[in-house]
């Protein structure tokens, strides 16, 4: 039922994490889903899609990886710095 | 192009819970006893509130936060039985209340004035479950005419809650609620959990209940 407002405190955390980058860097972000946290997988996953599809993201891809207990954590985000590679 | 890996290993419930640790701390330094009533919507617990207030709003100074997704019902209902403060808070749609939104309604309480603090969550036995607002424990309320599984069907919930009122017990003739088996339901998922069987109408029981607010409440530090 709250899965919309988890999506949009996990979008809030990686927009301060990839700081100073903006948020349209972010190419893909890694949430992990407790089996016990209360969030029903299937609703969360298009929320968050839906948030990151849109500005100030430019369509990061959603890695959802499930996890015994209660915690729903924003394990990782990769994030396109603009530099050439070495 | 450099796409480099950023490990963020943070809780979604992290800020949530920064809040719900500031409304303990608060509490704590008062000296209050702070319980969030959950409950599915209908049970009982502005009922059981109006009663509570009514016995012990004065002697025990009791402050009340309501929250509902619309009106400000509820906090009429129950400021009609208190001169103290009830604060409501509308979540606007919202399915549950969460710590900031405590913290904030404590900011217009008189927190040297009180010793007992409720929180009424909003109507939902699923949502209020994984938000801690920083109470002392969680008392869910439900009642008879409901069905004697809700325990089962709802677990998250009954495993947060330390503390059960099972309400409209005056009801109990007229229906085929198996009392046994609820209070088995709800042992299964959570065996400490403690039982009042209430009715808020009638008062039955309410003396029970009214004795454990009582040893839950610190003595007044006042001079």
């Amino acid at each position: 039922m709250h899965e919309l407002s988890l999506a949009l405190e996990v979008c809030r955390i990686a927009e301060e994490k990839a700081v100073p980058l903006p948020p349209s860097a972010v190419r893909s972000l890694g949430v992990e889903v407790g089996d016990d946290a209360g969030v029903e997988v299937d609703n969360f996953r298009f929320c968050l899609e839906s948030l990151l599809s849109a500005p100030p993201f430019s369509g990061a891809r959603l890695e959802l990886l499930s996890r015994p207990g209660e915690d729903l954590r924003l394990t990782y985000l990769e994030v396109d710095d603009g530099r050439p590679e070495n | 192009m450099a796409v480099r890996r950023i490990e963020a290993r943070e809780r979604v419930m992290a800020r949530n819970d920064e809040f719900a640790a500031d409304v303990r701390g608060r509490l704590a330094a008062a000296g209050i006893t702070a319980f969030n009533l959950v409950s599915s919507p209908g049970s009982g617990k502005t009922s059981l509130l109006e009663r509570t207030l009514d016995a012990l709003g004065e002697e025990l100074e009791i402050a009340v936060v309501t929250g509902d997704v619309q009106t400000q019902n509820d906090a009429d209902r129950l400021a009609r039985r208190t001169s103290r403060l009830v604060q409501a808070v509308v979540t606007d749609g919202a399915c549950h209340l969460d710590a900031s939104q405590v913290s904030a309604a404590l900011d217009a309480i008189d927190l040297e004035r009180t010793r007992l603090f409720f929180v009424e969550n909003v109507g939902n036995l699923v949502c209020p479950a994984s938000w801690d607002l920083g109470e002392a424990a969680k008392i869910v309320v439900f009642s008879v005419t409901e069905g004697e599984d809700k325990p089962l069907k709802y677990p998250k919930m009954f495993r947060k809650a330390s503390y059960a009122v099972l309400n409209k017990i005056d009801l109990l003739p007229h229906l085929d609620f198996d009392l046994d088996r609820a209070i088995a339901s709800a042992r299964e998922v959570n065996p400490s959990l403690r039982f009042f069987l209430t009715s808020a109408r009638t008062g039955a029981g309410l003396d029970e209940w009214f004795d454990f607010l009582r040893q839950q409440v610190q003595a007044p530090a006042r001079t």
